[in-house]
């Protein structure tokens, strides 16, 4: 028995992280890479938020060898006290088991030490981790994984004066992958500084070619709040979980305590439903009777959650991202009220469309004459999701818009985004990339498209019809001269006078890209019958 | 001539000037044009020649619709101004396609694209400025011979259409200046396709018969139609028409009596209303039993029939049921079918006797 458990113990970690690198993240060569940045990234952007530092992170991503790279992430956060630097790196699985009831980037807990783990497997070295709270000293380790104690162990560890406050980790790491493609580093990048206007990112790519993504706006967001679970966006899991954990001493008062909108009259109509005694202890709860509470959940009406805990990136701070980065023509954005999904999980919807510029994806080279074709980008939680695209219920929600009512063509330079803003969003795998495909979010995510696309639509037919305007100036200008000679021949009028005259009418008509009532009505044609005999 | 010159000419300078002014007064500059087209044309019942409305369409050169034909009518209006009357130079419409094409500034596009352009706005012109081709010294190709005891006079030359081989005389353009000498003929027949006059000329039908023959090769052209009305008013000869038996066919015949929409403000001079159709009609085929040499009746030839049955000059009785008729069948006929009857057939028998019963359609 004892000697199970310790090779348990000793395998657990590798164990768990190869059998399920595909739910961390790590499937893929490519994917693995942006996997490796968007944790670190991660990391970086909780930790000056919740200092209220406006975030300015480094990344470089250096080839090394063949599917060799290093990957270097620097941030101007807090900085980490030395004694909680194997915590913040090491501890594997921290954490994972509970669902924080809060809206939160990506995947909690796992992060820092999924890459450490990762580049110690595939190239058995260790994280260097420097780091300084700003006090004049900082601190310098090389951190590895202990997978017998599940531990992290730091190795050539230093402390030196000088000033600095963030920490800076490095990381070597094989079997991945860089590529030019829109799921690369470069892209993920691109697409957070889009949702994190307050962020400042630079970054270096294996090309050695530099981007900054300066800052749209100074003002941290402010952290969003953590809040009681809503009765109806409780599984049997997390009810067990959470009484597994509870101090309350039986069930109906975990219920009311832990709860949010569950008042001790809503347990004790809980009580009546299910057949087991709901005076025990949370503990005892099993399997069944957890599924008995939900399943009377489920038939009950309760009060909406709380939206007040949710932080969006907002319109104005969106529409300076936009500006920042795509640079677009037109925009239009729109940040929905709060909504609920499953009856119990407060949301919100932004959508922004960006028009011309830098927007849409590119559907040839040639610069000449370059052709775009729509490009979605998915957000949750400000966290960009380049995978499962075709899975996803925000491409889903986009692709049933139907923009040719509003004018617009899927061949126009337009980028179309959408933020999923949640204390859970729910994906449908264990990636973490394609959010379900709910009615509820489908909805709300149709709605806003709907409100931005009509906006984009006047702005693209006006554009439209200053661009046909601007066409016919054009056209009207060869006749000038043409003109101008015939009337000379029959007047002796100055053709330089004809001329300057004719332009000018053109253009008063033109320039303003107004045309008028009649105009453009063919004359009428003669009978094609007639055709063959009176002309030749 | 000199003085149907000038006039013509002060036609077209007063077109500039009024043009000239508006660009001068900030307006935007238009010409006038009768609208020519189905919608603005009227059969007149007491002359029986169709005739042009009141609607006027205006071309502006500031409506992009109309600006390129706007061009290209003033370029017309010029090159006939300065090249044709001012030097007393007469030329083809194809001559001034060409001399009136070139390529506008930094783009691909010609002032004219192909002649069916400039042959439009000559046309618009004539109505716009009311004058003639003819005074505008424009020509089109030669189309339409003739042969027959018949001897004119044109420019000087003295011509018998008698005795002009198997060819017979090519009618010009212009047949305004022909002075007719001596008209020995009772009727002029007028044939549609040159290889049916061709086989009654090789038969010395108009001789045997002391008829002009005219082939029109088609859709008659100004010539043909002007020189068939002179003839006929000038000498009170009857004409009779002889067609396919299609919508195309008898459409000629329409044109040949009474004028063209296209050319409605001048069927006075180019219309005949006396013309008789002779043939071929459905009933001939009937009664000729032709049934087994027709065609059947192509898309376009039923919507040809059916537009016809609309127009206010094909409203009697004869040629209501005529068409209706053809829409029924479904078929058509070409007058070559009547040789099935043998080769003569046509000038022995069925010509004499159409034209001796009266057996025309009305």
């Amino acid at each position: 028995m004892v000697d199970i458990h310790k090779d348990f113990a000793e395998h657990s970690v590798a164990e768990f992280f190869k059998k399920n690198r595909q739910m961390l993240g790590y499937s893929g060569k490519i994917r693995s890479l942006t996997t490796i940045v968007h944790e670190f990234c991660t990391n970086s952007l909780d930790a000056c938020e919740e200092a209220g530092i406006p975030p300015d992170v480094f990344i470089q991503v250096d080839k090394l060898g063949q599917e060799h790279y290093k990957v270097t992430v620097e941030d101007n956060g807090p900085g980490i006290p030395k004694k909680l630097v194997g915590k913040a790196f090491g501890k594997m699985l921290a954490g994972t088991k509970f669902q924080r009831f809060q809206q939160a980037r990506g995947q909690q807990g796992i992060g820092g030490a999924g890459c450490v783990m990762f580049g110690q497997i595939t190239t058995g070295k260790p994280t260097k981790v420097i780091t300084s709270t700003g006090n004049g000293t900082i601190y310098e380790c090389r951190l590895t994984i202990d997978i017998k104690t599940n531990e992290a162990k730091m190795g050539d560890e230093k402390e030196y004066t000088g000033q600095m406050r963030g920490t800076r980790v490095e990381t070597e790491l094989k079997d991945v992958l860089y590529q030019k493609s829109d799921q690369n580093p470069d892209e993920y990048l691109r697409r957070t500084a889009l949702a994190n206007p307050h962020a400042k990112i630079t970054y270096i790519n294996p090309d050695s070619l530099t981007t900054v993504y300066d800052r749209a706006i100074d003002a941290v967001p402010p952290m969003p709040r953590g809040t009681q679970p809503h009765p109806k966006g409780v599984t049997v899991d997390d009810l067990l979980s959470m009484a597994s954990v509870t101090n309350a001493r039986t069930v109906k008062s975990f219920l009311s305590t832990e709860f949010s909108r569950m008042s001790s009259a809503k347990a004790e109509e809980i009580s009546k439903q299910v057949s087991f005694d709901m005076n025990k202890r949370p503990k005892d709860m099993n399997w069944e009777e957890a599924e008995q509470v939900i399943g009377a959940i489920k038939k009950m009406n309760f009060i909406s959650p709380p939206t007040d805990v949710l932080i969006p990136i907002n319109e104005q701070h969106l529409e300076k991202a936009l500006e920042n980065i795509l640079k677009p023509e037109f925009k239009s954005v729109l940040t929905r009220p709060a909504a609920v999904y499953s009856g119990g999980v407060p949301f919100i919807v932004e959508v922004a469309l960006a028009y011309g510029g830098k927007a849409g994806l590119p559907l040839n080279g040639n610069p000449e004459q370059p052709q775009n074709r729509m490009e979605i980008m998915r957000f949750a939680n400000r966290v960009p999701l380049l995978f499962d695209a075709g899975g996803c219920g925000l491409t889903k929600a986009v692709q049933t818009i139907e923009w040719k009512r509003y004018g617009l063509q899927e061949d126009l330079p337009l980028t179309v985004i959408v933020n999923f803003t949640s204390i859970h969003v729910p994906y449908t795998g264990a990636g973490k990339q394609a959010v379900v495909d709910n009615e509820d979010i489908i909805k709300e995510i149709r709605l806003a498209l709907m409100d931005a696309g009509r906006k984009l639509g006047t702005y693209v037919s006006g554009r439209r019809r200053k661009a046909e305007s601007e066409a016919r100036l054009k056209e009207l200008m060869r006749y000038v001269d043409p003109v101008a000679e015939a009337l000379h021949g029959l007047t002796d009028t100055a053709i330089t006078k004809l001329k300057k005259e004719l332009k000018e009418l053109i253009e008063a008509k033109y320039s303003a890209g107004e045309i008028e009532e009649g105009d453009g009505e063919e004359e009428e044609e003669v009978e094609e019958l007639e055709e063959n005999g009176d002309s030749e | 001539m000199a003085t149907a010159n000038d006039e013509v000419r002060k036609k077209l300078k007063a077109l500039g000037t009024k043009v000239t002014k508006e660009i001068e007064n900030k307006e935007s500059p238009r010409i006038e044009i009768p609208v020519r087209g189905l919608s603005n044309v009227e059969y007149d019942e007491k002359t029986g020649l169709l005739k042009l409305g009141s609607q006027v369409s205006k071309r502006s050169f500031l409506n992009y619709a109309h600006a390129r034909k706007f061009m290209q009518t003033m370029l017309v209006a010029n090159f006939a101004y300065n090249e044709l009357l001012k030097t007393g130079i007469h030329t083809s419409l194809r001559d001034m396609f060409y001399a009136l094409k070139r390529t506008l500034p930094n783009s691909n596009e010609n002032t004219f694209e192909e002649q069916i352009e400039s042959d439009h706005c000559v046309v618009d012109l004539e109505v716009s400025v009311d004058t003639l081709r003819e005074d505008l010294h424009l020509s089109a190709d030669v189309r339409g011979r003739v042969v027959g005891p018949v001897t004119i006079k044109d420019r000087g030359d003295t011509i018998n259409w008698s005795k002009l081989g198997s060819g017979g005389w090519a009618i010009p353009s212009n047949v305004e200046d022909i002075e007719f000498k001596k008209v020995d003929a009772k009727f002029i027949l007028v044939i549609e396709k040159n290889a049916a006059f061709e086989r009654l000329h090789e038969d010395k039908y108009w001789e045997k018969n002391n008829c002009i023959l005219v082939t029109t090769q088609g859709q008659a052209a100004r010539g043909p139609r002007r020189l068939i009305q002179r003839l006929s008013t000038e000498y009170k000869l009857p004409v009779y028409v002889f067609t396919d038996g299609d919508a195309y066919g008898w459409y000629i015949y329409s044109v040949i009596k009474y004028g063209s929409m296209a050319l409605a403000h001048t069927s006075d001079r180019l219309g005949t209303p006396d013309a008789k159709f002779l043939g071929l009609t459905m009933k001939d085929i009937e009664k000729y039993k032709l049934e087994k040499y027709t065609i059947k009746a192509k898309p376009v030839d039923i919507k040809r029939a059916k537009d016809m049955m609309k127009y206010d000059w094909f409203q009697t009785k004869g040629w209501q049921d005529e068409l209706k008729r053809m829409l029924e069948k479904g078929y058509k006929a070409e007058l070559e079918a009547l040789s099935s009857k043998g080769l003569k057939f046509i000038t022995e028998t069925y010509l004499p006797d159409k034209i001796k019963n009266k057996d025309f359609l009305e």
